[in-house]
């Protein structure tokens, strides 16, 4: 019978939590240590706090202090109008969305705006309560010139952080190009299936990942020496023959790859029916996809990998062609019930001032609705950024409803590029015109206080 | 090395029939390796004497039939079914496809398996027929908020992907989206005891007023919009290009783009005889040597079923192939998957090992188990490797994969001490080396591609 693959990591894992760690610790029991401080905010009683926290600190001491941006993308071009309206106007808009019928936007703050009602829902608030924290910044009227009304054209601009019908690798995978490390794929992540376009680099490794849950290689029916010698020969498979064609080379690049993931992360992965290694330190909300990926980035961003970039998209259809109350409130109410519970939980765990979260659209929506209850493509879209330290408040333009454009879409007031370049310049701390070109012309705007 | 158009290999037959399905059983290799060039691409274009029908058994899950309509997850496994078992794999192929290029998704299983009839149905003839049929098809109008467009408020939804994504790519203005779309007003959904029976054309709800559509004006309506659009210069090589490049891996270059622009155009943009050009083209058949082209995770899985002629055993494909990144009946959005060298990450080679693993012992049942009595030990290294690749049906492999397998097996008894050598413990162990072999051959870097 096979035996159980996960039995040896699992007893190592077991031997951290007794109150014998050895002052001399390697660099995988530091990681697992790491782990276990995760696990102590439950409260874990077989666990030195002490020693825990001793060996937290040396690996606080050997990890670099390196800010760390988390990417979420809400897919089909979010509504700026209903999410963040401009109260001075309600008449107005209602006589042109007059099939949207009256969305609840309680004020925010005195800034003369209402958010969607949805967007307080969650932890302390959710969104709104993030804003009245001083944790959100919001970027109303973001665009480009002459936007593209197509899903797939605008997407792709803003993925690659270039206006052009060119496909090439994503804005993020450049900067790890220029700024990463030559041999840590998980410095780059998306969590969930198939690797961010935002992502995509031209040297720099980077790594797609469902759970660690399952990160670990395994070959069915084989254990002992034998299951030692097929990982060993998927090695030498995933090395042999490279080739320069896209095809095979993306097939051998994914196998090593996978095999890199798979030891970086098996330290973490959840033996069989044992404790999950990764379990949150605060209720996620339930059914929700965003949230169970945050919860597992937080746990990651917690731990010394090296994790610089990660990329998520949200769960919920923004692309309100039809019945928009009704989708918007849903897709936004777990947008703010997600976010909310990830910042708290980055704080709890003590990273939070390392983390920026910027959440982004392809678009925004046409200004009139639609008889489907809906509203179409449009411009002048809606962003944020989120964190201990993003500067909080309203932090561009808002557009005006009294001047559109020929096409009746909103005029932009903040360029996307000119934010790209103010995250990697303010956060990152690289010059922007090595990764963005033409990066001098857009400007650029403080989202870090 | 470019494949010549006179000779007709083995190699040849594996190439045409991976593109052209999801690859060869060893029979079918000796016979239309045997049967030369003309006959077999005849055979695979045209298919059996009196249409397509299902090889073998149908299969059963948990002891039961196959159910899409009421099981969940088991549309994917009926259409992988089909894939497996058809004796016109080109078809499959085709409606595979089509549901890439019409992508649509979130619609009753009734609505989209009646989507997936049209498309096997119009999708080798006329492409206007086909566009017409997927315009009233009822999961389309629903996706894409054609149903209920009214002309008090045109919906653009389905006017915009009409010209970007199903028919030109390119050249035309946000303007001509809204022509058409008021162009395309009035269609709306039946309903039958509380379910969407159909479509039909509400001419109230209709604009009847003048439109100027691609500098054509006029009263249009529904039919005069897919008229125009597949009448445009740029039609006819936006599709060409986009069929090429489902079945071959190099770009298409500007004289074979012209000649399958004027086969398109010379039948009355039939759908086949593209596709009949494309299988005949030297450039399918670059580098039969070592295959460059990524297998999409459905063409990866029905390919091993096919191949080893085993069916659909339990339900544990559908999610599998959600890991691997292509649900069939849930595309990621209406532009479709992302086919390609995309398709392989850390994450999607990970669940390609799963299927290999769920195939070989984790399934219940596992189809290609290897029982601990199976072991062979006496074989020599070659032969072992040669044990797994027939138990496959003889999947390509690189010489380098060759290489690292043989040596595995070479040395994968080294750690047993002589004791151990004469009893069962040995034949144990030759059966893990088998299932090692199979999975590597399964999973490793080569079964990716075709």
């Amino acid at each position: 019978m096979p035996r159980d693959p996960f039995k040896k990591g699992c007893e190592e894992f077991r031997s951290i939590r007794r109150p014998t760690l050895n002052p001399e610790m390697s660099r995988r029991q530091v990681l697992l240590s790491g782990l276990g401080l995760g696990l102590s905010l439950y409260g874990t009683k077989a666990m030195t706090l002490e020693r825990v926290l001793e060996s937290a600190q040396a690996q606080a001491a050997a990890a670099p202090e390196a800010p760390i941006l988390v990417n979420v993308f809400l897919p089909g071009g979010c509504d700026l109008l209903s999410t963040l309206t401009p109260l001075w106007k309600v008449g107005p808009l209602s006589d042109v969305r007059r099939t949207l019928g009256s969305v609840e936007t309680p004020p925010l703050g005195s800034t003369g705006l209402g958010l969607h009602a949805s967007l307080s829902e969650g932890l302390d608030g959710g969104v709104r309560g993030l804003f009245d924290a001083g944790k959100i910044g919001f970027l109303p009227g973001i665009d480009y010139a002459n936007p593209d009304l197509s899903h797939f054209n605008s997407r792709g601009f803003w993925e690659t952080g270039i206006v052009s019908p060119k496909t090439g690798p994503g804005w993020l995978g450049r900067w790890l190009d220029v700024a990463g490390a030559a041999d840590n794929p998980l410095q780059g992540l998306t969590l969930g299936g198939g690797l961010s376009p935002t992502l995509v680099s031209a040297k720099a490794p980077v790594a797609s990942l469902g759970s660690p849950r399952d990160a670990r290689l395994q070959f069915a029916g084989t254990w002992g020496t034998g299951a030692e010698k097929a990982a060993e020969a998927w090695a030498r498979l995933a090395d042999a023959a490279p080739s320069s064609l896209p095809g095979p080379a993306s097939s051998a690049r994914a196998a090593r790859l996978a095999r890199t993931v798979a030891e970086r992360l098996a330290p973490y992965a959840q033996q069989g029916d044992g404790p999950d290694p990764l379990a949150p330190p605060i209720a996620y909300p339930e059914d929700n996809d965003l949230g169970t990926k945050l919860s597992r980035a937080a746990a990651l961003l917690a731990l010394p990998l090296g994790v610089r970039i990660v990329t998520v998209e949200a769960d919920g259809d923004y692309d309100t062609h039809d019945d928009q109350p009704g989708e918007l409130a849903t897709a936004l109410s777990g947008l703010s019930q997600a976010l909310a519970a990830f910042q708290a939980d980055i704080e709890m765990r003590g990273i939070a001032h390392r983390v920026l979260t910027f959440v982004w659209s392809e678009f925004g929506r046409r200004v009139e609705s639609n008889e489907s209850q809906g509203t179409d493509h449009g411009a002048g879209g809606i962003a944020w950024v989120q964190g201990l330290r993003a500067r909080s408040g309203v932090l561009t333009d808002y557009p005006d409803i009294g001047a559109l454009d020929d096409h009746g879409n909103l005029a932009v007031t903040v360029d996307f590029r000119r934010v790209y370049a103010s995250l990697l310049e303010g956060w990152l701390g690289t010059p922007a015109d090595a990764v963005l070109p033409g990066a001098a012309s857009f400007g650029r705007v403080q989202l870090v206080a | 090395m470019a494949g010549n158009t006179r000779t007709w290999t083995e190699a040849h037959v594996r190439r045409l029939f991976w593109r052209a399905g999801f690859g060869p059983t060893p029979r079918e290799v000796e016979h239309w390796t045997r049967a030369g060039r003309e006959r077999t691409i005849a055979y695979v274009v045209h298919g059996p004497r009196g249409g397509a029908s299902l090889l073998g058994a149908r299969p059963t899950v948990r002891g039961r039939p196959i159910d899409p309509l009421n099981e969940y997850g088991h549309d994917v496994l009926w259409w992988l079914d089909r894939m497996v078992r058809s004796t016109w794999p080109l078809q499959e192929k085709l409606t595979l496809f089509w549901h890439d290029h019409f992508a649509t998704r979130d619609q009753d299983t009734p609505l989209m398996l009646r989507q997936n009839r049209m498309l096997r149905t119009y999708g080798m003839g006329s492409f206007q027929r086909l566009l017409r049929q997927v315009t009233r098809d009822p999961a389309m109008q629903l996706f894409l908020s054609l149903a209920d467009s009214h002309k008090e408020s045109p919906n653009e939804n389905y006017g915009r992907e009409l010209m970007e994504l199903f028919t030109l790519g390119d050249g035309y203005t946000e303007r001509d989206i809204r022509e058409a779309s008021r162009a395309l007003t009035g269609w709306r959904v039946s309903r039958r005891d509380g379910q969407v029976s159909g479509t039909w054309f509400d001419r109230e709800r209709h604009d009847e007023g003048a439109k100027a559509i691609l500098g054509q004006r006029g009263r249009f309506g529904t039919e005069d919009v897919l008229r125009i659009v597949v009448e445009r210069p740029r039609h006819a090589p936006f599709l060409v290009t986009k069929l090429w490049d489902f079945f071959v891996s190099e770009p298409i270059d500007a004289a074979s783009k012209r000649e399958l622009v004027r086969t398109y155009r010379r039948s009355g943009l039939r759908i086949l005889p593209v596709v009949e050009g494309i299988l005949r083209h030297r450039a399918l058949y670059a580098r039969l040597d070592a295959p460059d082209m990524v297998k999409s995770p459905l063409v990866y899985l029905a390919g091993i079923l096919r191949m080893t002629r085993k069916p659909i055993a339990n339900d544990s494909f559908t999610w599998l192939l959600a890991n691997m990144g292509q649900v069939p009946f849930r595309p990621p959005s209406v532009a479709g998957w992302d086919w390609g060298p995309t398709w392989m990450t850390s994450g999607t080679i990970r669940a390609r090992l799963d299927a290999a693993n769920m195939l070989i012992g984790w399934g219940r049942p596992a189809v290609l188990e290897v029982p601990d009595e199976a072991g062979k030990p006496d074989l020599t290294p070659t032969q072992q490797v040669d044990l797994a690749l027939s138990a496959l049906g003889d999947p390509w492999i690189s010489a380098a994969t060759r290489n690292i397998l043989t040596n595995v097996a070479a040395h994968y008894f080294d750690d047993l001490t002589k004791p151990w050598q004469q009893d069962e413990e040995k034949v144990a162990r030759a059966a893990m080396l088998q299932r090692t072999l199979r999975n590597l051959l399964l999973s490793g870097p080569d079964a990716h591609l075709h």
